[in-house]
């Protein structure tokens, strides 16, 4: 069975950035997982995440979904008229995960880093 | 510690409780009693394994337990009920797991003692089969009851499977110097395909629509409904009172294009606005075909690249334009055109046909498409038919997990309607 495990970490960038790295598989079994962790962290005050992919071989459309509500969820106070997620941004996804991305067009609605420190900073 | 074990009055009812044992002599419960071992467990603890071996049957003094096969919970069980008794007497393997639901008190049975304590009462054995038989027929009542239910459920299903099959199109257009055919292949969960093709009101124009809604089961099938209508909605009748004119002739009216944005537009906003707490999405891609010049204006929101198979052998492959729609109300997306030639032909499907995998998990991919493909072959039916029957094939003995949809459209040398 799938399992799912998400690591917290802060970083100081022009804002105070909150990373999940997820490691697993993100699918309709996990995707929970990270929308409960994510909820938790924004709820305890986060206003930017960067979720680092590097771990994740696998993201089905429940991935998807879920990380559509974690930018919901930080975007609630934005007003809407963005193409772009100024909350949520991906580090690193595996390739894989990028094939997906790529295909579904997420990159269109979300920026994409390789490099941690670019990624933080872009906030 | 107080124990209800005190004197063997309190011994022999205590035992007596349980539903399993109350058919035996004093002596045999008193027997039980004084060679059984207490238990005092926590909460949360799992007393035996689901697959596991065991010699030791379990009678709940006090406290609760659940009877389960991972997470599904098969039974909740409490002071009086027995479990374990099963492998104990088949000395088979555990048919499922027991965890304490609360700080529990329970007396555990060798399989060894129990015999030898029941060999003393001639009747003992008899009144012990005529409680696993009364827990046998409370059990098929259980199976029944259920499977009434089930049936019902699957009936339901069956119907909502209809009324989606009718948000398909019944049969595709026939459009002079055009061979268009189409192949739907639902999986057996309920999954989320679409596809359409219709004229709109220019009749110069031909819509042609497949997209898949993210996710399996009736959340997939509503919205698959959704996107397909709201697309042909706002296509056919969201720019009323603008007349469609061909985009060459200018003027103040709407063009082929803006159509197509407009719709793709509305749908994507509507979803995600409307819906938004939803998160679902579709890939759509959206073409609008000048059935007279060959032009194919188009948006691919996210959408596996449809595959041209030109005249002269070459392949094309027409990109995304856009992110899937339904989750972001702001998204953009820009119209291409490509324009096909006598010979030319198009085919769009979804990922049921490049996901597909066999039983080694392989994929069967867009290039094993492209190899398998023969766009010279007689007809779009049978061009379809080769491709559906090369997936099966690598299938395989595996089952198909997702909805298979494609759509092939043929520009026809004019006056060959074969």
């Amino acid at each position: 069975m799938a399992t799912l495990n998400i690591m917290v970490g802060h970083a100081q960038g022009n804002v105070p950035v909150t990373i999940l790295r997820a490691e697993g598989d993100i699918d309709a079994a996990t995707h929970k997982i990270l929308q409960d962790k994510a909820s938790e962290v924004i709820e305890a005050g986060s206003t930017h995440i960067l979720l680092d992919l590097g771990g994740v071989n696998y993201m089905g459309s429940a991935g998807f979904r879920a990380i559509h509500a974690v930018s919901n969820m930080l975007s609630e106070t934005e007003s809407s008229g963005l193409t772009k997620s100024r909350h949520l941004k991906l580090l690193n996804p595996t390739d894989p995960v990028a094939r997906v991305i790529k295909t579904l067009g997420f990159d269109v609605y979300l920026d994409i880093f390789q490099d941690r420190d670019e990624a933080v900073n872009s906030f | 510690m107080e124990t209800p074990f005190t004197s063997t009055l309190d011994r022999i009812e205590t035992l007596r409780k349980c539903a399993f044992l109350q058919g035996l002599q004093d002596k045999v419960l008193d027997d039980l009693a004084s060679r059984a071992e207490m238990l005092w467990v926590a909460g949360g603890k799992t007393i035996v394994n689901r697959g596991g071996t065991g010699s030791k049957m379990y009678f709940i003094i006090s406290g609760h337990a659940r009877v389960h096969h991972g997470e599904v919970t098969l039974a909740n069980i409490s002071s009086g009920d027995v479990f374990g008794e099963m492998a104990v007497l088949d000395s088979e393997k555990r048919s499922a797991s027991v965890t304490t639901q609360s700080e529990s008190v329970l007396l555990s049975i060798e399989r060894d003692v129990f015999y030898e304590a029941l060999s003393t009462d001639p009747g003992a054995f008899k009144a012990v089969i005529h409680a696993i038989l009364q827990r046998e027929r409370e059990i098929i009542h259980e199976v029944k009851t259920r499977s009434t239910k089930l049936m019902a459920y699957e009936k339901e299903m069956e119907i909502g499977r209809r009324i989606q099959a009718d948000f398909l199109p019944k049969s595709v257009p026939v459009i002079k110097n055009w061979d268009i055919a189409s192949r739907f292949e639902a999986a057996r969960e309920v999954a989320g395909d679409f596809y359409d093709v219709f004229r709109l009101n220019s009749h110069q124009h031909l819509a042609v629509v497949i997209g898949d809604v993210c996710d399996k089961g009736v959340g997939a099938a509503l919205f698959m409904t959704l996107f397909r209508s709201l697309i042909r909605a706002s296509s056919l009748y969201g720019n009323m009172g603008s007349a469609l004119v061909d985009a060459s002739s200018g003027g103040a009216s709407i063009t082929a294009g803006e159509v197509l944005l407009n719709s793709i537009l509305t749908t994507n906003r509507y979803i995600a606005t409307t819906h938004a707490g939803s998160s679902m999405f579709a890939s759509v891609f959206f073409g609008l075909l000048d059935t007279e010049s060959g032009e194919l204006l188009y948006v691919n929101a996210g959408h596996e690249s449809p595959i041209i198979f030109r005249q002269n052998g070459e392949t094309e492959l027409l990109d995304i334009t856009g992110g899937v729609i339904g989750l972001f109300p702001a998204a953009t997306y820009a119209v291409e055109t490509v324009t096909l030639h006598e010979g030319d032909l198009i085919l769009t499907y979804t990922d049921g046909v490049n996901e597909a995998r066999n039983s080694r998990g392989e994929q069967f991919t867009e290039q094993r498409i492209m190899q398998v493909a023969e766009p010279e072959a007689n007809g779009t039916e049978t061009f379809l038919r080769i491709i559906l029957d090369a997936v099966k094939e690598f299938r395989g003995t595996a089952e198909q997990s997702d909805d298979i949809t494609m759509l092939a459209l043929k520009y026809q040398a004019h006056g060959t309607l074969d």
